[in-house]
This record gives C-alpha cells, sequence and structure tokens, in this order.
C-alpha cells in the first residue's frame, strides 16, 4: 500500500496542478457563471437571486432569437459542408495525384489563419462595392449581384462560406490521415471482385473513418461555439443584427450592455445546446469504441 | 468561463503591477483611457503635460476602444487595483459604479472652486449622485452633427440642406450626379446617430426626452414618432450598398474625397478632417443636423476618480482634478480633440467656427439633450438600437411598426 502510494506520488503530485486548475478555472466559472445567471446582475456581480427572469427576458429578446437560430443554421451547414468537403478533397488527393504535397498545403493553409484574418479578407472580398461584385461588373457584367454580405437574410451564409474555406483543409488534413491508415489489401480484394471505388468509399472506406469524422465534429463543433472573432471580423453581426451569433450576444451584454445577469444565461443556454447536441454522439460513438 | 479566467489573468498582473509600485509615491497617477488615434493622444497629452508641469508623474494606460478600456477598468477595480483615475461617457454606467462605492467623492472642492455653477445642468445631473460630486468632465461631444462636401455641393449649385425634406429632394440631384448622397456605416449606433437627427427635427426635443429621458411609451404612439420613422425610412434609399459594416471614419473619408455629399455624425469626425488639413468652412461644411438648429444632443468625456485611503493617491487626484478643470487646459484639450469645453465660462473664441456653433447652442441650456448613454442604461439603450437598426435593415416593416417597436421597448424599461 505505502510502496504503491510511494510509487505514484510523482505522477500523482505532476497531474495536481492541472487538475486544480481544470476544477478551479472550468468547473468553478462554469458553475459561477450559472449561479450569475439566476441574479439580477448588472454592470458588476451581484447576488441577489432572480430566479429565471434572465431567461424569460433572454427568449422574448428578438436578438437573441436570431442570434440563436443562426447558431443552427451556421452549425448544421458549418460542420456538414466542412465533412463533405474535406472528405471528398481528401480522396482527391488520395488518388496518388502528382505534386500532392502542393495541393495538400494549399488546401490547408487557411488554416494557420485566425478567424479574425479570415473574417476581415471576406469582407473585403464579398463587399459588394470592393470586392468580387464589383470586379465582375468591371469586367463588363454590369448586372452580376452578389450581396449576400449586406442582405439582411443571407449574411449568416457569408459567415459559413469564409468559416468553410477556412475549417475545410482541416478536415481534409484527418480524413487524408484515415484514409492512409486502410490497409491496401481491402483496395485489391474489392478491385478484384469488380466492385465500384465510390461504394467501396461509402460502404467499407467510410465506416472505418468514424473516429476521424468523430474527431473533426469535435473540432468543429469547438469552432461554432467560439465563433465569436469570425462574425465580429466580418459582419459584426450586421447588416442590423441579422447575422447575430449567441457569443457576440454574450460579449456585447457582458461589457457594452453592463447586462451581465443576462449574458450569462445566453452563455447558459449555449453550453447547454451545445452539450444537448455534442454529448449524446459523443456518448453512443464512445460506447462503440468499447464494445 | 473564458472571460473569468481572462479576469484572473489581469487581477493576477494587477496585483504584480501594486507590488511593483507600493514604494513609488507622492503624486503619480495611472490613467486609463481609449484615446488613441492621432488627434485624441496629443489631446491627451496636453493634460498630462500640465499634469506634470505641477509636479506629477503620469503613467498613461491607452488602452484601444472604448469598450475594451472600460472592460480593463472593471478588471482592474474587481481585482482590487484600480487605476488612480479612469475614463468614462457620463451616464449610468458612472452611476453605477459610484452607487457601489468603488469611487472618491471630489464634492469639496467642486463646492470650493464652484464647478456645479459652470457646468452644464444635464452634466451635473449625472456628476451628482446623492450629493457627492464623482465625474470631472472635459468636453462636450455631440451626435447631431451634419458633414458635407463643399465641392459637390458647389459643383451642383446647392445650399446645405436646413430640413431633412430639403434634403431629399437634394438627394435626387445627388443621385443623378453619380454622387452617394448619404455616407452612412450601417452599424447599429451610428443608424442610431442618423435617426436621433431626424428624430429632434421631426419630433422636437420634446419628443426626444419623453422618449428617452422619461422612457414614455404612449410618447411613441402619438403619430409623432410615425412621421420620424417615415423620413428615416426615405433616407434609405440614398445610402449606397456598401454601407453595412462600415465604420464611422470611412464614411468620413466617402465626403472627404468628394465621393459621397453628406456624412451625420458626432463632431469626433472633425478630428479626421483635420488629421487630413482640412479646414472647416473651406474644404468641407459643419453644421448641425438639417432642421432643429436648437438641440445638441451631449456625448461627455469625464474621468472618475477610484476610491482609495492612500494620502499620496488622494493628492494626486485631486490635483489631476484640478487640471483637468482648469477653464485654460480644457479650451487647449478641446482646441485639437474637436470638441468643446465641459465648462461654459470657458475662453472658446480661438477654436474653429463649427466649435463656434456648438458653444453657441450650448449657451442655451434649453437645448442640452442627453445621449443614449447619458439617458438610459447600456440595457435599455441597446435595446433601442436593436429597434432601430432592424427597422432601418427590414424594408418590409412599416413607419407603425417601427414606432410600435420603440414603444414596446420602452414598456419592457430594463
Amino acid at each position: 500500500m505505502l510502496a504503491k502510494l510511494r510509487r505514484d506520488l510523482p505522477a500523482k503530485l505532476t497531474v495536481t496542478p492541472a487538475v486544480l486548475v481544470a476544477l478551479i478555472v472550468f468547473v468553478g466559472c462554469l458553475l459561477w457563471t450559472v449561479y450569475i445567471s439566476f441574479t439580477g446582475s448588472r454592470l458588476l456581480p451581484n447576488y441577489e437571486w432572480a430566479a429565471f427572469a434572465q431567461y424569460e427576458r433572454l427568449f422574448a429578446t428578438a436578438r437573441w432569437q436570431i442570434a440563436y437560430s443562426n447558431m443552427f443554421i451556421f452549425g448544421v451547414l458549418f460542420i456538414g459542408i466542412c465533412l463533405v468537403l474535406g472528405f471528398l478533397l481528401a480522396v482527391a488527393i488520395d488518388q496518388n495525384i502528382r505534386a500532392e504535397g502542393v495541393f495538400r498545403t494549399v488546401f490547408l493553409y487557411p488554416l494557420s489563419m485566425s478567424f479574425v484574418v479570415t473574417g476581415l479578407a471576406w469582407q473585403w472580398f464579398l463587399n459588394p462595392t470592393l470586392g468580387l461584385q464589383a470586379v465582375v461588373r468591371d469586367l463588363g457584367f454590369e448586372d452580376f449581384v452578389f450581396d449576400w454580405l449586406v442582405r439582411g437574410d443571407r449574411a449568416i451564409y457569408t459567415l459559413v462560406i469564409a468559416a468553410v474555406w477556412q475549417a475545410s483543409g482541416l478536415v481534409m488534413a484527418i480524413m487524408l490521415a484515415g484514409l492512409r491508415g486502410i490497409d491496401r489489401e481491402i483496395w485489391r480484394a474489392t478491385r478484384i471482385d469488380g466492385v465500384h471505388p465510390a461504394r467501396v468509399y461509402w460502404h467499407i472506406v467510410l465506416p472505418m473513418l468514424r473516429p476521424m469524422v468523430l474527431t473533426a465534429v469535435v473540432l468543429l463543433a469547438i469552432a461554432v461555439v467560439k465563433s465569436y472573432d469570425l462574425v465580429v471580423a466580418m459582419t459584426r453581426g450586421g447588416p442590423g443584427n441579422a447575422s447575430d451569433l449567441p457569443a457576440r450576444f454574450v460579449i456585447d451584454h457582458t461589457f457594452e450592455r453592463a447586462n451581465l445577469g443576462l449574458a450569462a444565461a445566453g452563455a447558459v443556454v449555449m453550453l447547454v445546446t451545445m452539450a444537448a447536441a455534442v454529448v449524446p454522439y459523443l456518448y453512443t460513438e464512445m460506447r462503440r469504441r468499447e464494445r | 468561463m473564458r472571460k473569468f479566467s481572462c479576469c484572473l489573468a489581469t487581477s493576477v498582473a494587477a496585483v504584480a503591477l501594486t507590488a511593483g509600485s507600493a514604494s513609488a509615491q507622492d503624486l503619480t497617477a495611472e490613467v486609463i483611457h481609449w484615446w488613441t488615434s492621432g488627434g485624441e493622444s496629443q489631446a491627451i497629452a496636453v493634460i498630462a503635460d500640465e499634469f506634470e508641469a505641477r509636479g506629477g508623474t503620469w503613467i498613461d494606460t491607452a488602452i484601444v476602444g472604448g469598450s475594451n478600456a472600460r472592460a480593463a477598468v472593471l478588471n482592474r477595480i474587481l481585482g482590487g487595483d484600480p487605476p488612480t483615475a479612469m475614463q468614462w461617457n457620463i451616464g449610468i454606467d458612472v452611476i453605477e459604479i459610484a452607487e457601489q462605492g468603488l469611487l472618491n467623492d471630489l464634492s469639496a472642492m467642486a463646492d470650493a472652486e464652484g464647478w456645479l455653477d459652470v457646468l452644464p445642468p444635464l452634466i451635473v445631473d449625472h456628476a451628482v449622485i446623492d450629493g457627492d460630486f464623482y465625474a470631472v468632465p472635459l468636453n462636450i461631444h455631440a451626435d447631431n452633427w451634419m458633414w458635407y462636401s463643399t465641392e459637390i455641393y458647389d459643383e451642383l449649385g446647392l445650399a446645405a440642406p436646413t430640413t431633412w425634406d430639403e434634403f431629399l429632394q437634394q438627394a435626387e440631384v445627388i443621385q443623378e450626379a453619380g454622387y452617394i448622397p448619404l455616407a452612412l456605416g450601417g452599424q447599429p449606433w451610428q443608424e442610431r446617430i442618423l435617426f436621433s437627427s431626424v428624430l429632434v427635427d421631426i419630433g422636437g426635443n420634446d419628443l426626444y426626452r419623453s422618449l428617452f429621458v422619461n422612457h414614455e411609451p404612449s410618447a411613441a404612439r402619438d403619430g409623432r414618432l410615425t412621421e420620424v420613422f417615415e423620413t428615416f425610412r426615405a433616407l434609405g434609399a440614398y445610402v449606397d450598398e456598401g454601407s453595412p459594416g462600415r465604420n464611422w471614419n470611412d464614411a468620413t473619408n466617402m465626403v472627404m474625397t468628394g465621393r459621397a455629399a453628406v456624412q451625420i455624425m458626432g463632431d469626433w469626425a472633425k478630428g479626421e478632417f483635420a488629421a487630413a488639413g482640412l479646414v472647416p468652412g473651406e474644404d468641407y461644411g459643419c453644421a448641425i443636423s438639417p432642421g432643429n438648429q436648437s438641440s445638441y444632443v451631449l456625448v461627455v468625456d469625464v474621468f472618475t476618480f477610484a476610491r482609495t485611503d492612500d494620502a499620496d493617491q488622494l493628492a494626486a487626484q485631486e490635483m489631476l482634478a484640478g487640471v483637468m478643470m482648469d477653464p485654460e487646459v480644457q479650451v487647449a484639450f478641446n482646441a485639437i480633440k474637436g470638441s468643446v469645453p465641459a465648462r461654459l465660462d470657458a475662453p472658446v473664441g480661438e477654436l474653429d467656427m463649427c466649435a463656434q456653433i456648438g458653444a453657441g447652442i450650448l449657451a442655451d441650456r434649453a437645448n442640452h439633450l442627453p445621449t443614449f448613454n447619458m439617458a438610459m442604461s447600456g440595457d435599455l439603450g441597446g435595446s433601442i438600437e436593436d429597434a432601430i437598426t432592424q427597422f432601418w435593415n427590414t424594408p418590409s416593416l412599416s413607419a407603425e411598426d417601427g414606432a410600435e417597436l420603440i414603444a414596446q421597448t420602452l414598456e419592457q424599461a430594463f
């Protein structure tokens, strides 16, 4: 017993700070935020209990409704398109093409840029008076219109475009690693049987890539939650508040609008929503692996 | 979660700072402000130089962006290491931190020097809380200014518009000539400034006060606000496609370079013109926004002083307040900053023609109106801004819908 303790002690001591930090900073702050969301805190924290008042107001606020539904539009499209595009890119590169390294670098390159830079670059590119639309019109196509960035009903999709551009290279890299790990014998066997490559990818390869998909989904889901910088750099939630996202709503209410309570309620709803979406998926995937 | 860990980090850094500066003594003042652009930092240097000339030591903590600076101040206060003095826009935020007991009261000094008699009552109302004086004002900006391109107006043989209806007629001509009639940065706060300018003209100072000072939903429903929204909507046709998300100074640049005719923006825009070496009245025109020339929607920069018992810090705070309220210093500061001195008795004779117009309107105290963050909590003001921007960016909403949005927001009155 004592010998075991002595043997484990250095290891335990090494991990302790990390565990403490995780407990205090992450769990502690999480609980604090949840508590604040049930108070009437304004500029500074105040611990008077206000029950569900902040939540009632939150869901009655038009801007939150827009931001919240935008999170689903953005999240579903962003994760979906990134997965499909990333997988297709990986498959394309896996065809033993020439100059593979060049393509890999090109597709992975956007990832080296922060969301802020991505947002600014796409803002200029999509601005109707400066970017793509202006250039095409100058080329002589006077009727060309691509003004999604400044249209309230489309601006959220321009965020998806920019985010997909940035992140699909990452998915490609993950998938490519997975593809390279697949036994060449499988390909040989299916070729002898005359199975169409598309079917092989769909029925055999893709199921084998499950862990890669899981990793990609988790990484992309995190990107959805923290997409604050992208929306601030690209549209500032505009036009109006049409492309607002919950993260921006929360930061805005914490500092600009001095309403900590409402901001905390927004943050808690974000957390619960993401947990509701990701936890069941993670749970089933983990159980599958244990079996 | 993230924000808390950042607070933790800053407060750790802050504790380290105090430990370091504990041995430093007498008249050292650390001042947090957000004046970082060229003209702004020259302006604050006037204060710093005078403070040092009187024997103090100035530690300049300039933080880019008002909201970042305010966030830093709150983190420092919560972390137990507030700066000596910090900038705010006067308003509900200042009242809230004063009520939390985080600021020092300067009423002895204010009484001795007779500050309350020389400041606009609107500022006094917000600087004095429960009889104590908490906020030292430096300057007065106003939201409802119009900047126009004399180049375009001369070319088309037009005179500066005196009403919004006149502007709407001119806008047709300007647009046909191939210019953009109205330069607008499509961000909620800039749309709000345009809206306020239309509101004080069509609804008058009364309607502005009933809505945003007294928060009366009934005033939003009596028809006047509908007219305001009608004109506001009509202006939408004369803004260019690239407006959404544009920064205010980019819009100012459009007027400066003769691409757009008019911008409605606070008189901090004058700093942009000045930085480009342009002279008001010659290279560009400045006037109060069309119509009602008897309103000045005040935006006031103040400094507040953190609560402390340290005798050295108290002395430094008192000296700094004295510098900031010196009429000569205020004139020198505002000549660079582009605003008007907060002291109405300061000698403004040497300021430029725009500042002269402003000082003239300020002379009558009935013309003073509070801007949003002075009249309302950030929360309520922000919600009204949300309503305005929702209207502006949703063409399907009618003027009646717009008025109703404002009425409903006021009814919730956070």
